[in-house]
């Protein structure tokens, strides 16, 4: 009885504040992304006389100027493969380096681990300036692996000390037990490690991928080629803030949003989990 | 012995692929930068050593200063903003006083997936004569001519910008403090609830204080993202009207790559990292007094 009191007490103002703020936030996070989605069906006399209206007569033209006009299929492609690519290194050497970290029982994993942190704290802005005259030095300007590379490097830190708290917490017995039976330390990694850190590997996929997949800066400064342009720079130099046909910026907008809203209903859990763990990027 | 040396290779094969990668691209860049930002460029040549002069420059350049203090206000929203409303979000799902909250918790974190430059043209469009924003306000206060005007104002210009930044990051913290939340026994709520606490007592007995350690290292990432913050204002405004909404790093990327300036490009680096450092320091302080205040 009284504890059915309790709960029509919290029922009354606090479920009508709980539901006005959660659908107010929802609708100004939501409806901005459906206005975009469906204004890129419309031409652009469309949307200056009628801004909010559903299209009247829905066109795919937009999109096709994009993939004629804006080089967004080639942009795609290089996203995949930049993104791809240091996703699958990251968490291949993270997990090495985890297991290097807190298996082999040396001092000196100590200090490589605290040196992997400090690189939490810097920034891409703090070494763009450096890197830019490195690459343009040694000829990785401008390259897939002048922009993999630093991709890697800046995932690392993060994808390490979330490799190394999860690979502390396996058995030793597990190890001690392979080491026994003859296995060498790299059969251990390959046979035993990377399979029962398989959630861990997702983890640190679907964090490297998604913050790869959105970078910007590094493809905009080491990279000078149309063809070696990502998603999100082709989208800004093709349809970015000077851009007066928003028929077609929208359609970009939307080709760049496209793979992550996908992405994001395949993997939704694991980028949840990824992020609520603590492991944060930008 | 062998056993011993093939092991201590082992760990060397094995750690050294991630570590050399890490110090060549992140770690050894930085020590080229805090000396480059001793030298003076021309014409994409070193010109020679100048000292301290980059630094002596940098911190009389009104552009630069304007920067400051938008990085500032950016750090006050992302701090007193984003972590506010991302804790009160968080306690509202995760006490499940509405139904569907799996529903709102995915749509509300739907912002993260989507990259900073769309959603700068994105809310470029919003707020533009023909953006949702517009017809809003036209709407409301029955005025059929109305235009988003702040922009012009050389002190309120970047406020859109803050709105943006709290559209796109609230939700990252919301998700930090549920999974947070959902670490707290639940018995400890039932005995609260037992022993007839109010919901008051029960946030600001239980919930903040369990959550202060996080909301410290939500504050710290908040601080140090705040003073990098480059994409969005870059692709949103690209620092204008005239430069009202510049911002460090907008700034250093100038400097670099449209003047050519490496020296004085990286002495504004040099300089975010100080910044960071000292403010993470001050916030540590802040809040080592907070704890002893409460233990």
């Amino acid at each position: 009885m009284s504890k059915k009191n309790r709960d029509t007490k919290i029922s009354n103002g606090t479920t009508v504040f709980s539901y006005t703020f959660l659908i107010m936030f929802t609708i100004i996070t939501v409806f901005p992304i459906i206005w975009m989605t469906y204004s890129s069906f419309k031409l652009m006399g469309d949307i200056m006389i009628n801004p909010l209206s559903l299209p009247s007569h829905p066109t795919l033209a937009n999109y096709l100027k994009c993939f004629k006009y804006g080089n967004m299929g080639f942009a795609f492609f290089n996203s995949v493969i930049y993104s791809g690519i240091s996703t699958l290194f990251i968490v291949i050497l993270s997990l090495q380096a985890g297991f290097a970290l807190t298996k082999f029982g040396y001092k000196s994993a100590k200090v490589f681990g605290a040196l992997f942190t400090l690189g939490l704290l810097i920034t891409v802005n703090s070494v763009i300036t450096p890197l830019f005259i490195m690459e343009t030095n040694t000829g990785l300007y401008n390259t897939y692996l002048g922009v993999i590379l630093p991709y890697i490097a800046f995932g690392l830190p993060m994808a390490v000390l979330i490799a190394t708290s999860y690979i502390h917490g396996i058995p030793n017995a597990l190890v001690e037990a392979a080491v026994i039976d003859g296995a060498t330390y790299n059969q251990i990694f390959w046979r035993i490690i990377l399979i029962v850190s398989s959630p861990v590997m997702a983890t640190i996929s679907v964090l490297s991928f998604l913050g790869n997949w959105n970078e910007f800066l590094m493809v905009f400064t080491l990279t000078s080629g149309q063809n070696m342009r990502s998603l999100p720079v082709s989208i800004n130099s093709f349809a970015g803030r000077l851009n007066q046909d928003y028929g077609l910026q929208f359609a970009a907008l939307v080709i760049g949003t496209i793979p992550m809203f996908i992405f994001y209903l395949v993997a939704h859990n694991a980028l949840i989990e990824g992020f609520g763990e603590g492991a944060l990027k930008e | 012995m062998i056993e011993n040396k093939s092991k201590r290779l082992s760990y060397f094969g094995l750690l050294l692929p991630a570590f050399l990668i890490y110090i060549a691209i992140i770690i050894f860049p930085i020590f080229v930068s805090f000396g480059l930002s001793f030298t003076e460029w021309k014409h994409f040549q070193l010109k020679g050593f100048i000292g301290i002069e980059n630094y002596i420059n940098i911190i009389h350049d009104p552009i630069f200063q304007t920067s400051v203090v938008n990085n500032f206000k950016i750090m006050l929203v992302s701090v007193f903003g984003q972590i506010p409303l991302g804790v009160i979000l968080a306690y509202l799902l995760f006490r499940k006083w509405v139904k569907k909250d799996q529903f709102f918790q995915m749509m509300i974190f739907l912002p993260i997936t989507i990259s900073s430059i769309v959603v700068a043209l994105l809310w470029n469009r919003v707020f533009s004569p023909v953006g949702i924003y517009t017809a809003f306000i036209r709407s409301v206060t029955d005025n059929p001519d109305y235009v988003v005007k702040i922009f012009e104002n050389p002190h309120h210009a970047i406020v859109p910008i803050l709105f943006v930044l709290l559209w796109q990051f609230t939700s990252l913290y919301m998700i930090i403090f549920i999974a947070n939340l959902q670490r707290i026994p639940s018995s400890v709520f039932e005995a609260a609830t037992l022993d007839g606490a109010s919901e008051a007592t029960i946030i600001w007995r239980i919930v903040l204080p369990e959550l202060s350690g996080v909301i410290y290292t939500c504050s710290v990432l908040a601080i140090s993202g705040s003073l990098k913050s480059f994409d969005l204002v870059f692709a949103m405004t690209g620092g204008g009207p005239v430069h009202y909404t510049y911002v460090m790093a907008l700034y250093l990327y100038q400097q670099t790559f449209t003047f050519n300036n490496y020296g004085y490009g990286s002495a504004v680096s040099i300089i975010i990292v100080i910044l960071s450092v000292g403010f993470i320091t001050i916030g540590q302080k802040i809040y080592k007094n907070f704890q002893n205040k409460y233990e």
